[in-house]
């Protein structure tokens, strides 16, 4: 390569140019689903996903991917497969009403339960159940969430596949509010631009 | 259901002729009544077709456009744009996170676009395939092409697809700052010495072009327009937002004493549309297809980037984990 970026110029030579080996549709890192605390007693809700290979890295990505800006108090991810879901519903119907059986009670497992109230929007924290499993979560929430406003899909995540923040892990947010290099209320040209243009005039 | 499903085939058809009338017409009334379309809800072939090219394009955009940016950092005038730079780069990869992964809601695996970006069968912007010479072209990339994006962006935020607009409304907020810290950088080249207003000013003369080409070809001979309008993927013509981005930024850049490159360059008063010198669409196609000053090397830089991290991601790989698309 000629380029006029040194960095660029050192590269070693690997592999073949032009050219990648295709994968194997699937050979790649697991999906986790990202959820933020954007304030302490704000509800979480769910902001993305990151692709890693374990519940470690997928928090790690996760807060560089989704807590480098704004405010943020905590943040946790979990598999994408261990999220239930619910059908998605529209117009005048909620997500419970398809959620059909009598619930058995409560149940050993801790579940944290997501609501979609507003179509094109994210899945908000709602509550907690307990249940004995994720069908029975969505039961439990049915009889004790379901506020009778609308709801067009409903998660349910058992609390022991979450990967949460711990205490010492507040820390990381603490200095997010100085670092004012990455907002744009950092960038003032006005009074240099002011007096460049009296100057020019 | 547990969630992560693979839904991902090759698509063949262009057409919506084989769509079942029933459900195009509920999809179709949905979008009218400004709804949005989520991943599981059901949608035509090629909605689902058009969006993966135009996120995945979108995000292969984010992820080129980095490099040449990113070359800079080390020789940023001072520490404060040092940091500035380093932030804005490492924003622009993680839009390109936040695009693929809303591209794979559409049932693309991730890895399947990483692969069709090197190999050349995914196009991204023209724009990064020209080189940042000094520091002034990487000013102008931070606050002129960063400006042409967010209208792009901002339109599109408006449209149909849920997992697109969400991401959307995300890179938006975080792109302020980079308009910002690129008109700053440009008001600190405009009022200092004679060397560093001609570098601008030349830096101006080389991008002013592909400025133009940004924004695509002249609609009557886009292809994509008519369909992706009419579903809200995509919220404007080519040449509404050119019109746009000239109305927006025209004034700011002869407001700094700078000559833009085009003796046609004017706003029609009566209309309010601009006019202009017909961009080279020879060079656009050229460049597109493989012949620009830099396409070789910015995907050399990926597949590099690629072949050298196979190793860690291979020895971090387990059975346990499995890829699935995203939720939403």
């Amino acid at each position: 390569m000629n380029s006029l970026d040194p960095r660029v110029e050192r590269l070693p030579k690997v592999g073949e140019e032009g050219k990648i080996n295709p994968k194997a549709p699937l050979d790649q890192f697991g999906t986790y689903e990202v959820f933020v605390e954007p304030k302490p007693g704000k509800p979480f809700q769910h902001e993305g996903a990151v692709h890693a290979p374990n519940l470690e890295m997928a928090y790690v990505l996760a807060k560089e991917t989704f807590t480098r800006r704004f405010t943020c108090s905590s943040l946790y991810v979990c598999d994408t497969r261990d999220v239930f879901v619910s059908p998605m519903t529209e117009g005048e119907q909620s997500a419970y009403d398809l959620i059909d059986g009598t619930s058995i009670g409560e149940g050993k497992s801790e579940f944290e339960i997501y609501h979609l109230v507003k179509r094109g929007k994210q899945h908000i924290h709602a509550g907690s159940v307990n249940a004995s499993d994720a069908k029975g979560a969505m039961l439990q929430a049915k009889a004790t969430l379901n506020n009778g406003k609308l709801v067009y899909n409903i998660w349910t995540i058992q609390k022991d596949k979450i990967r949460f923040t711990s205490e010492e892990e507040k820390e990381y947010w603490i200095t997010l509010p100085e670092k004012k290099f990455r907002d744009a209320s950092d960038y003032k040209g006005g009074d240099k631009l002011k007096k460049f243009l009296e100057q020019k005039a | 259901m547990y969630g992560g499903g693979n839904t991902f085939e090759g698509i063949k058809t262009d057409s919506i002729a084989s769509e079942d009338p029933i459900l195009l017409a509920a999809f179709e009334a949905r979008i009218e009544r400004g709804e949005k379309i989520e991943p599981t809800d059901w949608m035509p072939q090629l909605y689902r077709k058009q969006l993966i090219r135009m996120i995945e394009q979108h995000a292969h955009s984010e992820i080129i456009g980095a490099l040449p940016e990113g070359t800079w950092i080390t020789r940023a005038p001072g520490f404060k744009r040092k940091m500035s730079l380093m932030a804005k780069v490492q924003d622009e990869v993680g839009h390109a996170q936040l695009l693929y992964s809303a591209a794979e809601t559409l049932g693309k695996p991730r890895e399947k676009m990483i692969e069709d970006l090197i190999n050349g069968k995914s196009k991204y912007s023209n724009i990064f395939n020209y080189p940042t010479f000094t520091w002034a072209d990487c000013c102008f990339i931070s606050w002129l092409v960063d400006a042409g994006a967010i209208v792009n962006q901002l339109a599109n935020a408006k449209g149909s697809y849920g997992p697109y607009c969400r991401a959307l409304d995300r890179i938006c907020a975080e792109e302020s700052f980079h308009l910002k810290y690129g008109h700053h950088c440009v008001i600190y080249l405009a009022s200092g010495t004679a060397v560093q207003k001609q570098m601008f000013q030349e830096a101006l003369n080389r991008w002013w072009p592909p400025m133009m080409h940004f924004f695509g070809p002249a609609d009557k001979i886009s292809a994509h327009t008519e369909v992706l309008m009419r579903w809200k993927v995509k919220m404007g013509t080519n040449d509404e937002m050119r019109n746009q981005f000239l109305d927006m930024y025209v004034p700011k850049i002869w407001e700094l004493g700078f000559t833009i490159p085009d003796p046609n360059l004017k706003k029609d008063t009566e209309t309010g549309k601009w006019n202009y010198t017909e961009p080279d669409w020879e060079e656009f196609k050229r460049v597109i297809n493989g012949d620009g000053p830099c396409n070789k090397e910015r995907l050399e830089v990926r597949r590099i980037a690629e072949e050298r991290g196979k190793w860690v991601r291979d020895a971090l790989k387990t059975s346990r984990q499995a890829y699935v698309s995203p939720l939403a």
